[in-house]
Order: structure tokens, then sequence, then C-alpha cells
């Protein structure tokens, strides 16, 4: 798959059916310092998890912490679609949950600093509204962790 | 994940990420968003290549520069494929002469065993078997239970757990052997060759014929894995 013109007719037609409007007006925070004196958070979409937490469920808007010092190896997905490539995640979780890049630009001085705790959401089968309440939980969570950027990857 | 950006947005965090398929991220407008022609499943475009997956962070972090928005990018490189002739061969013959579920599962479960423990020794002991409670062999096992009995799965979270866990054994033992891997060769091979694959079709089919129960179906077979046969279209 390169483009989505290239995908089988189904696939490109479910995938399409999920245009929908945008959520609301334009939202926009404006960048307020150098990108080398952020704090960054990481957040999937892949429906990854430590290994000892609660799997996704069937749909599910909940999201699970990751914390900044875990064990990328140790991550594990319970993400309900069968509609991606697990082959790459198996290999390389920095695939879609890029930490390990992320703390070599922190080593490099590129970026400030990582959040102490990142997070991970399973995004299928719900519509957008859907995530709203979530996505505001963690908004205060990462204001209290002083985050000035989010990082996002889906799968 | 648009929606992710555009939610934090607008509680004042900034956000930048990766799409992966550009037409929602234009019909949804999230904030700053970085759209990647790679397969879904690999948004940072290719395993165990950090030069990669620096480039393809390095762009999208560049649109935390931006002056306004939203903003709609589009990365210009494409992830290299791998040529089939360079892929490590399937370490395993399926199909067996077995007549029950139970006999077949479980002789492509002995095969694939070996391959997996080589998988995830080369790995660095790196798995992603460990949602469901169960051994792989009791989920083997219960899923043959079940499709020899023809009858759904009383417990649908177990289930689900079982087929993610049955799934990521499955990938990890097909692609145990060292060197790179054309994903989509994993893909067909477990959906149109191995028993598994065809249990899963069964399920799947029995979903769907339940009202009830038909969109627990979509998350037990691909949606280009239903026709009957083998495609040659590029799965995802």
């Amino acid at each position: 798959m390169v483009r989505l013109s290239d995908l089988p007719e189904h696939e490109r037609a479910h995938l399409l059916s999920k245009e929908l409007p945008p959520l609301g007006p334009p939202a926009w925070t404006p960048q307020a310092k150098p990108l080398a004196e952020m704090r960054i958070a990481l957040i999937t979409t892949a429906g990854l998890h430590v290994r000892d937490d609660t799997g996704f469920g069937f749909t599910d808007s909940s999201f699970r912490p990751i914390p900044n010092e875990a064990n990328a190896d140790g991550l594990i997905t319970s993400h309900s679609s069968a509609n991606f490539d697990r082959s790459g995640l198996a290999e390389d979780v920095n695939l879609v949950f890029p930490i390990d890049r992320f703390r070599e630009l922190e080593s490099a001085g590129s970026i400030g600093s990582l959040a102490s705790i990142h997070y991970s959401f399973m995004g299928a089968g719900l519509l957008p509204q859907a995530y709203e309440a979530s996505a505001g939980q963690v908004a205060g969570l990462l204001k209290k962790d002083r985050v000035d950027a989010v990082f996002l990857t889906p799968v | 994940m648009s929606a992710l950006g555009y939610f934090l947005e607008r509680a004042d965090i900034m956000t930048t990420g990766i799409s992966l398929v550009r037409e929602n991220a234009a019909s949804l407008q999230p904030p700053r968003s970085l759209w990647v022609s790679f397969p879904l499943g690999r948004p940072l475009g290719v395993p165990n290549d950090p030069a990669f997956q620096h480039r393809v962070i390095e762009s999208a972090l560049d649109l935390l520069n931006r002056t306004d928005g939203p903003v709609l990018a589009d990365y210009p490189e494409d992830a290299p494929g791998v040529p089939l002739d360079n892929s490590p061969a399937c370490p395993v013959s399926f199909r067996t002469d077995h007549t029950t579920w139970q006999g077949r599962l479980n002789a492509e479960l002995a095969s694939l065993e070996p391959w997996y423990q080589i998988g995830r020794q080369r790995r660095d002991g790196r798995t992603l078997v460990g949602v469901s409670t169960s051994s792989i062999r009791d989920i083997i096992s219960g899923l043959a239970a079940d499709l020899d009995a023809a009858r759904l799965p009383a417990d649908l979270p177990a289930f689900k757990a079982a087929i993610e866990d049955a799934k990521a054994f499955y990938v990890e033992a097909l692609t145990a052997q060292p060197g790179e891997y054309d994903h989509r060769q994993t893909y067909l091979t477990l959906w149109y060759t191995t028993e598994l694959g065809a249990a899963l079709r069964v399920f799947y089919e029995q979903f769907e014929a339940d009202p009830k129960l038909s969109a627990f179906a979509q998350i037990v077979l691909p949606r280009d894995a239903l026709d009957d046969k083998q495609t040659t279209e590029t799965p995802p």
C-alpha cells in the first residue's frame, strides 16, 4: 500500500467512509518556546499498553498510561482491528511508538525533555467525538506534567 | 488520531503527528499533521531503521514551527519495499490430514512453536503475545473445541484476547528467520494458507450470521480477506 488510491476498492471505501466534517472551530495553540526547550509526550492510538495492564475492549475510548521509563520491548497491543500490519510492530515498537527515537532526541538536546507519562488509545470502531472526554482527561494529566507538545502516531 | 490532536489543542496543548490516510486528515483537520504513504500499522515507515524513523519525526516536529493552521503536509519519501526473492522462505508446510479442527490446529501449532521460540530469541525475548491470560496451547485448543462443536465462543472478551495472541504468535513464527520480510507475503500466508486463517474465517462467518454479533465479526477477519480465494491485490 502506498497511496489510498492503490488500495482495493472495499478497503478504500471503508477508509473514506470515515471522512467526517471538522470537529468544530479550528483549534490552534501557538508555539511559546523553541523545540529544544519543549517537554514532549507521545500518544499512540495503536492500543499499546504495558504487559500487565488491562487490554482494550472491543470498542474502547479509554486510555492507558505508559511510563517514560517503561521498557519499550515490554509493550504489547490489544488493538481490535484486524486491518493493519502487525509484523513491523513485532519487530520494533518504535514503528508506532517512537520512544527510543525521542530518547535520542532528548539526549541530543533537540527537544527539552520527555513527559514522565505517555498515553495510548485504541483508535477503532468509534466516532471521533467518543474520545472527547478521555482526551480531556489526558489533557489535564499532561498539563500537570508540564507538557508543551504532543507527538501523535496512528496505526 | 486526528480527533485527539484536535481535542488536546483545544485544551491549549500543541500537537503534531502522523496521518496514514490523507483524506481523513483533510476532512477532520487536526491542527498539524504529516501524511505519510506507509502501510497501515507502520506510521514511522521502517522497523529497526532509526535513521528513517528520525527523518519522519523531524518532518512532523517541524510543523510545530508553523505560525498558522490547520496544516497538513505530505512526507515525500516512500518506505522501501522488500523484494520477494530476498525475503526468507516460509519455514513451515501447512495443512494436515487431520479431520478435526483440534487435530489440524494443534498440528499446525506444534510445527510453529519452534519457529516462534527462534523468532523470540532473535528479537531478544520481545513478543507481542501476552494479551490473553491463557497459554497459546490453551488458546488454540479452545478455538478448536468451539469449531469442532460448531458453537460460538461463550466469552467474547476472552475470545478477542485469544485471537490477538494467536495472530501475534503466528506472525512472529512466520517471521522468525533473520532477514527483511515483505509484510504483504506474511499477511497472505497467515490468512490464506494457515489453518488458523481458515478457522478465523469460520468464526467470522458465524458472527456475521448473528445480527447481534455481526459488528464483532469485523475484528476477526481483515476486510480484504473476506474473499474466499487469495487475492493478488495489495493487502494492508
